[in-house]
C-alpha cells in the first residue's frame, strides 16, 4: 500500500461538480491525472448509498494504486475497507476513529488554525487539511484562513499537511510558495471539463516546487525518519531528545538506531539524522 | 551403565550433537553458574542446566511458593506451595532428583549491591532469572566487575526479551537501560500477567547461549538484543553495542579483573549500598518486602507469633507465615526479611504490623522505628513473573 507520506496531489470527490458525469469516471481521470490519494465525500447520501460508492472507488484505487479515504464515516470506510478516514471539526475526535480503525489506518483532520493542527498532530492524526486557503463553493460558511495558516502550518506541523480551499492551477504556485508541499482539490479537478488534465496540471506545480526546492530539506523543518515504523519529521537534534518528543526519556525503554542498540547513557550524545530508522521498545522485565 | 553415575552416557545425545561433543561436555561438568530468581524464568533456566550436566548450580531466590506460581514455575507443586517452601530450596530438591551429579546450592536472600558481588564470585555465568531493574543492576555491576557474562531475560503477557550482557564485548546493563533512578517498566507479571510459552521461550533463549559459553563455544554467542511475542508472533533483533568509554563496568578501561588481589576487591561488595531497614513493593503480589537487616529465627518467631495471636500457617527451617488478627498475613525469613501480605501496598502499615508481632520482648523490637529509608520504594520480587 501507499504510504500517507509519499502523497502529494489530494483529490476530494464532489459529485454536483460534475452533473452528467460519473463518479468513478471522473474520479479515474483525475487518478490518471496524478492524484495519489481520493476522498469520498457526499453529505446528502444514505449510508446505504454511500457504501456502494465507497466500494467501488475502493476497487478503483486499489487498481490504479491510489491511496483512499472516506470522509466522516469510520465504519462506512472499515466495511469498504478504505485506507483511512478524514475527520472535520465536528466529527468523531481523532482518538476515537483511531479506536475503531486500528493503528494501521490513516486518519486524517481537517484543521482551520494552529492549534487545531497541534491538537490532531498530537492525537495521533495521520495527516491534516490545512485551509480553506481560499474562499471555496464547497465551504461556503467558513471564511479562508489565508496564505499565513499555511506558512504557519509548514514551520510548527511535523506529519503531512494538505493545503486545501479554492486551490486551482492559477494559484498553486502561491499556495507552495508559502510553504506547503501538498495539495487538495475538489472543484478544480472534479468540475474540470478534463479532469485528467487538471490533475496533471496542479502536480506539476507540485513537483516542480519540490525539484526548486533544497534537497532532503523538508518544507517544515526537522529531520525525516521513521520511529517504531512510522514516518515522521523531527526537530530533535538527539536521540534524547526524540525520546523526550514521544515522551520516552523518563521511561525504561530500549533505544535502537539504525539496527543497533543505543546505550540509554549515550541518548544525549547520539544526534538524529535524516532517514535514520529509530525504535523504541519497552523494556521487558518480568521474570 | 548407573543411571546416576556422572558418566557420559546420560548426555549421549547432547555430546553428539558437534559443537558440544564431549570436549564441550567435559567443560559443562566442571563450569559452575549462578542463577539469581528462581520463578518461572529462573526454574525452566536451572533445569536446563542441570539436565545439561553443569557442574555447580547456585541459585537465588528471596520468595516462597505459592500456588499461583504453578501455572508456569514449572519445578514446583502443590506440596511445595502448602509448606510454603522458600523457592531456591524447593527448586534444588527437585534438581538433585533429576541429576545427583550436579552440586546445587540454595540461597534464600535478595540480591542486592550488598551481596552481589560474593554470589557472582567463582561462577563462569550468570542467568538472570529475576523481574526487577534493582536486581539486575546490582548483578550487572558484580558481572562486569568480575568478567563474567549474564544472560539477561524478561518476560511479560505474551512477550520476552533477551540479550546477552559479556564484560569486554558488550555494554553492560547499567549503560544500557539506565540506572535506579529510571522507573520499573510499567508492564509487569501484575498489570500484564504472564503465559507460559513466553517463559518457555526466554529461557530457551538464554539457556540457548549458556550452553554455547559453557561448553567452549563463547565467539557463538548471539550479539542482539532479542524482542519476541510469542502471541502475536513477531520476533525483532538488533545489534548490542560494545561498552560505554568511561563506564567503570564496561568501558574499556574497566575489562575484566585478572590480578588475584585487585579481583578479591572487585568481588567484595559495596558497603554503600548497604541499606539497613528498606520496605519495598514486590511485583505480582499485594506484598511488601521489610528488611529487618538482622538474622531471624523462624521457629523462635512462631512462638512470639502464635502468643500474639497470629495463626501459623506454614513453618520450616527457613521461614515462618502467619496470619495476624487484623488479617495480614507475615513470612519471616531467616535472612532477616519480611514479606508483609493485606497491608494494601502500605509501607507504614507494612512496618508497623512487623513492630506489632515480630518484635522480640526481650531485645526490643528488630525493626528500628525509623522507618523512613526506602519506604514505599516500587519493585518487583526476584523471579516472579
Amino acid at each position: 500500500m501507499r504510504n500517507i507520506r509519499e502523497c502529494k496531489l489530494y483529490v476530494v470527490s464532489g459529485e454536483q461538480y460534475h452533473p452528467g458525469r460519473g463518479l468513478l469516471e471522473v474520479m479515474e481521470a483525475a487518478i490518471r491525472g496524478g492524484a495519489d490519494i481520493v476522498q469520498l465525500r457526499d453529505k446528502e447520501a444514505p449510508k446505504r448509498e454511500l457504501l456502494r460508492k465507497a466500494e467501488a472507488l475502493r476497487e478503483l484505487t486499489r487498481r490504479l494504486g491510489a491511496l483512499f479515504i472516506v470522509n466522516d464515516h469510520p465504519d462506512i470506510a472499515l466495511a469498504a475497507e478504505a485506507d483511512g478516514v478524514h475527520l472535520g471539526q465536528e466529527d468523531l475526535p481523532v482518538e476515537a476513529a483511531r479506536r475503531m480503525l486500528g493503528p494501521d489506518r490513516i486518519v486524517g483532520v481537517s484543521t482551520h488554525a494552529l492549534p487545531q493542527a497541534v491538537a490532531a498532530e498530537r492525537a495521533g492524526a495521520d495527516y491534516i487539511g490545512v485551509g480553506p486557503v481560499y474562499p471555496t463553493g464547497t465551504k461556503p460558511e467558513r471564511a479562508a484562513v489565508t496564505l499565513s495558516y499555511v506558512s504557519e502550518a509548514a514551520r510548527a506541523v511535523r506529519i503531512p499537511f494538505f493545503a486545501i480551499g479554492g486551490i486551482q492551477p492559477g494559484n498553486a504556485e502561491d499556495v507552495l510558495a508559502a510553504g506547503a508541499r501538498r495539495l487538495c482539490a475538489v472543484s478544480a479537478i472534479v468540475g474540470s471539463p478534463d479532469p485528467e488534465e487538471a490533475a496533471r496540471r496542479l502536480r506539476g506545480y507540485i513537483e516542480r516546487w519540490e525539484f526548486e526546492s533544497p534537497s532532503g530539506m523538508p518544507a517544515s523543518g526537522g529531520v525525516r525518519l521513521i520511529v517504531n515504523g512510522r514516518e515522521g519529521v523531527t526537530n530533535a537534534g538527539t536521540l534524547l531528545e526524540l525520546a523526550a518528543e514521544y515522551r520516552l526519556a523518563d521511561r525504561r525503554v530500549v533505544a535502537e538506531r539504525n539496527g543497533e542498540v543505543v546505550p540509554r547513557a549515550g541518548w544525549s550524545e547520539v544526534p538524529v539524522r535524516e532517514d535514520d530508522r529509530i525504535e523504541f521498545v519497552h523494556f521487558v522485565g518480568g521474570g | 551403565m548407573s543411571e546416576a553415575a556422572p558418566g557420559l552416557a546420560r548426555y549421549a545425545r547432547q555430546t553428539r550433537f558437534a559443537p558440544i561433543g564431549i570436549a564441550g561436555q567435559a567443560r559443562l561438568a566442571a563450569s559452575r553458574v549462578l542463577i539469581v530468581g528462581v520463578g518461572a524464568l529462573g526454574a525452566a533456566l536451572a533445569e536446563q542446566m542441570v539436565r545439561a550436566g553443569a557442574g555447580e548450580v547456585r541459585l537465588v531466590d528471596r520468595d516462597y511458593v505459592e500456588p499461583s506460581n504453578l501455572q508456569r514455575q514449572a519445578l514446583f507443586d502443590e506440596e511445595d506451595a502448602r509448606q510454603a517452601l522458600p523457592k531456591a530450596v524447593a527448586a534444588a530438591a527437585k534438581l538433585r532428583r533429576i541429576n545427583g551429579s550436579v552440586r546445587v546450592e540454595a540461597h534464600v536472600a535478595d540480591v542486592t549491591a550488598l551481596n552481589a558481588g560474593a554470589l557472582v564470585a567463582g561462577v563462569d555465568l550468570a542467568l538472570d532469572g529475576t523481574d526487577n531493574a534493582a536486581c539486575r543492576l546490582a548483578l550487572s555491576d558484580a558481572c562486569f566487575r568480575q568478567g563474567v557474562p549474564l544472560l539477561y531475560g524478561g518476560v511479560s503477557g505474551s512477550e520476552g526479551a533477551s540479550a546477552a550482557f559479556v564484560p569486554g564485548r558488550t555494554a553492560c546493563f547499567r549503560c544500557l537501560l539506565g540506572g535506579e533512578e529510571a522507573p520499573e517498566s510499567e508492564r509487569n507479571c501484575e498489570t500484564a500477567g504472564v503465559i507460559y510459552p513466553a517463559v518457555a521461550f526466554v529461557a530457551a533463549l538464554q539457556a540457548a547461549e549458556a550452553l554455547k559459553w559453557l561448553s567452549g563455544n563463547g565467539e557463538a554467542l548471539r550479539r542482539s538484543w532479542l524482542t519476541a511475542d510469542v502471541w502475536t508472533f513477531a520476533v525483532r533483533e538488533s545489534r548490542m553495542p560494545a561498552g560505554r568509554a568511561g563506564c567503570p563496568f564496561c568501558g574499556r578501561e574497566a575489562g575484566a579483573v585478572t590480578d588475584p588481589v585487585e579481583r578479591e576487591r572487585a568481588c567484595g561488595d559495596d558497603p554503600a549500598g548497604i541499606a539497613p531497614l528498606e520496605a519495598v513493593v514486590l511485583c505480582g503480589r499485594d506484598t511488601i518486602q521489610v528488611t529487618t537487616g538482622r538474622p531471624l529465627s523462624p521457629g523462635e518467631l512462631g512462638e512470639t507469633l502464635r502468643r500474639r495471636g497470629c495463626r501459623i500457617l506454614a513453618s520450616n527451617a527457613f521461614l515462618v507465615r502467619a496470619l495476624a488478627p487484623e488479617e495480614i498475613r507475615l513470612t519471616a525469613f531467616a535472612d532477616g526479611r519480611v514479606l508483609v501480605q493485606g497491608a494494601e501496598a502500605d509501607a507504614g502499615r507494612a512496618i508497623e504490623a512487623c513492630r506489632r508481632y515480630l518484635a522480640d520482648p526481650e531485645e526490643g523490637c528488630p525493626v528500628p522505628a525509623e522507618t523512613s529509608a526506602g519506604v514505599g520504594k516500587t519493585e518487583g520480587g526476584n523471579g516472579d513473573a
